[in-house]
């Protein structure tokens, strides 16, 4: 059980933040992530606009054999990708959760240049602590 | 539980098969802009549904109102859900390996669910959200459906270029009375 991978894009599309907690995802390079979340973002558009029903809001869940992918994005635009196994229980709790440690120690922190990728050690902390006992 | 529309795209990318249930219907009536689709070969039943022998055209001038912002053909959406659920089937293949494949999505107002055969062939569902998994509904919809009546039949091209060859009564007799079985 647990949470395999986060992922945070900024409001244009562009990755910055990424991390592994647990095996089950490949480590692809950091280019390819680069390419994953512009995909993403440009899929996460689209499927707002084929919708046969209107007003809808673009991929909130995806599910593959070996893994389920939630995304959040917030009122401004900013995208939270969360990796799970299949079956893990509460994610949209998990989601919530790394969006408060995220306005936390990344928004808060006044070093921190907005859209551009986070290196906050606060937050790789307190996330990696928030993540590491639901394992 | 609503199904929405059944797409069928074949191993050149090409969308080979559009079926629509309820949308049309739904919108059409309050359509204010763009031309109805009803100039086109498709023929509306008085429910508002295609008759089966319109539903496999595919369509250049039928709009669908229901968007806000544009007015996107039947056709122009075939072709934005194929890039959609091959994007997500590279993305899921790239991220845990070859031998995984990409299942389902849904929005807060639709789901999407997908099957790929091993030819290449692909599957898609679109529903409403309350919908349990229907991966398997696109597999028997394979096997009992498209092999028995469009790979079976003698008369039917190997290729099916602009959906020629899956426009069989019986497929579409098929298909209707199988996706009403799930609805109800």
């Amino acid at each position: 059980m647990g949470i395999l991978s986060i992922l945070i894009l900024n409001k244009a599309g562009g990755l910055i933040y990424q991390r592994d907690f647990n095996e089950g995802l490949k480590k692809l390079s950091s280019n390819d992530y680069l390419v994953l979340a512009g995909t993403f973002h440009g899929v996460h558009a689209i499927t707002s606009r084929i919708s046969p029903v209107p007003g809808s809001g673009g991929l909130e869940v995806m599910e593959s054999e070996h893994f389920r992918m939630q995304c959040f994005q917030t009122l401004t635009g900013t995208k939270f990708l969360i990796f799970a196994q299949p079956h893990q229980p509460n994610i949209d709790v998990i989601v919530k959760r790394v969006y408060e440690l995220y306005a936390d120690y990344v928004m808060k922190n006044p070093f921190y240049q907005i859209e551009m990728p986070i290196r906050c050690e606060a937050f790789d902390r307190n996330l990696l602590a928030y993540i590491q006992p639901r394992q | 539980m609503t199904i929405y529309s059944f797409y069928i795209f074949d191993r050149h990318c090409e969308c080979i098969y559009i079926k629509q249930w309820h949308q049309q219907d739904k919108f059409r009536p309050t359509s204010s802009a763009g031309p109805s689709g009803t100039d086109s070969p498709a023929s509306l039943t008085g429910d508002g549904k295609r008759s089966s022998a319109g539903s496999t055209l595919l369509r250049s001038n039928d709009t669908n109102p229901s968007r806000p912002g544009g007015r996107l053909s039947v056709q122009d959406d075939a072709k934005l859900i194929f890039g959609v659920v091959f994007s997500l089937r590279n993305m899921v293949r790239k991220l845990s390996g070859p031998e995984d494949s990409f299942i389902s999505y849904r929005t807060g107002a639709y789901k999407l669910h997908y099957y790929e055969t091993p030819t290449n062939l692909k599957f898609v569902l679109l529903t409403d959200v309350k919908m349990n998994n229907l991966r398997v509904v696109l597999h028997q919809i394979y096997v009992n459906l498209y092999v028995e009546f469009v790979v079976k039949n003698p008369l039917s091209p190997v290729e099916h270029h602009g959906g020629e060859g899956v426009a069989v009564e019986l497929f579409e007799m098929g298909l209707d009375g199988f996706i009403r079985t799930i609805q109800d």
